[in-house]
């Protein structure tokens, strides 16, 4: 029985994850975001068929197991463009780290002055990077996991919608540095939008993305210590 | 059949570097996760030819191409948490978007500041 919802929760993941994906493929629309809408999809058929949240833990354990390889697997972009990587490698790093840093260190002043709970400050700080190193922060520092998926990807959205005009807006007109903006603000959904400004852009914003959540997750003990002390 | 055992074998030895990660952060009390020093690793023996990336790239791409899939699980919690977009939603917003905009600048004018300072008739 156990093995029978275990199948169903992953067989319900896979298929709200491909109705979602091909949705985005036909429409490519930012706000279309396929994990906000395979996990509303999977929440909404939990309800209806009225499955309790419970149910469908052990099928996510098993799901999220890979998640593990496959941030490991972000070596494998990061070693193919090595040689652009020490090309530009005082404008990524600065540029990365000090990215990151006005992430973490805004957002949460930026709560902190708007009176959210601990909580849900914790689950803010890593909202510039994408998920899988966002979870861990959360995992080894506190906070919810869904709470930092959902503040990530509204972080994303953001990002891939305005992350372009505010750039040419304020005079970043370099692609290379434009690129690295969006990786580093705004993760996966901003290197999308990056590579439909060019091949130049998303690369080096894949690579951002990459180096920030590597900086957000060795900054996180440091800062959270400096900035929510408890 | 023969590609798909080369991607789960691969995608073994990938988990292997997140098991080495994670002991290595356990051993030296280092408060990281065990898949970024995993990926740490990996790089580095990719670039000391430790690792060939025939051996791993295969696997790697297969995941990289699903990984928004692996997003999926965590954020069905969700449903668990409405009561906080209900509550604070509007601070939420002025937080999230204060803080993207500020990263977004600082990111890009520093990499552009520092790209012109270095190569200036560079693309």
């Amino acid at each position: 029985m156990r093995l029978v919802i275990m199948g169903f929760g992953i067989g319900l993941t896979l298929g709200a994850y491909f109705l979602a994906k091909s949705l985005y493929m036909k429409y490519r629309h930012p706000l279309l975001n396929v994990v906000l809408l395979g996990a509303t999809l999977v929440a909404a058929a939990l309800l209806l068929l009225k499955i309790p949240y419970q149910a469908y833990v052990p099928a996510r354990s098993l799901m999220m197991s890979l998640l593990g390889p496959a941030t490991v697997g972000l070596a494998v972009p990061l070693y193919r463009n090595r040689d652009l990587l020490s090309r530009h490698a005082p404008a990524i790093l600065a540029g990365v780290g000090l990215g990151t840093l006005t992430s973490v260190v805004s957002v949460a002043w930026l709560a902190a002055f708007v009176a959210l709970p601990r909580e849900v400050v914790l689950s803010l700080l890593p909202k510039s990077v994408t998920i899988p190193f966002a979870l861990e922060v959360v995992r080894l520092h506190g906070g919810s996991q869904a709470l930092a998926s959902a503040f990530v990807v509204a972080t994303g959205t953001l990002g891939s919608v305005f992350g372009g005009a505010l750039l040419t807006r304020v005079g970043v007109q370099d692609p290379i540095a434009r690129g690295l903006a969006m990786g580093t603000g705004s993760h996966g959904q901003g290197t999308a939008m990056a590579f439909l400004e060019g091949p130049q852009q998303g690369t080096m914003a894949g690579l951002a993305m990459t180096l920030s959540g590597i900086t957000t997750t060795l900054l996180a003990p440091l800062l959270i210590r400096l900035l929510l002390k408890a | 059949m023969h590609r798909v055992l080369k991607v789960i074998a691969q995608i073994g030895l990938l988990s292997l570097f997140v098991w080495l990660g994670g002991r290595f952060a356990s051993l030296t009390r280092l408060p990281l996760p065990g898949n970024v020093v995993g990926l740490i690793f990996l790089y580095l023996a990719l670039r000391s030819g430790l690792v060939k990336l025939e051996l791993i790239q295969e696997g790697a791409d297969f995941l990289l191409r699903h990984l928004v899939f692996f997003f999926i699980p965590a954020a069905v919690d969700l449903m668990n948490w409405g009561g906080v977009f209900y509550q604070y939603g509007f601070r939420l917003a002025l937080a999230i978007a204060g803080s993207t905009l500020l990263t977004f600048v600082v990111s890009g004018h520093v990499g552009q500041w520092l790209r012109r300072r270095n190569q200036p008739c560079a693309s």
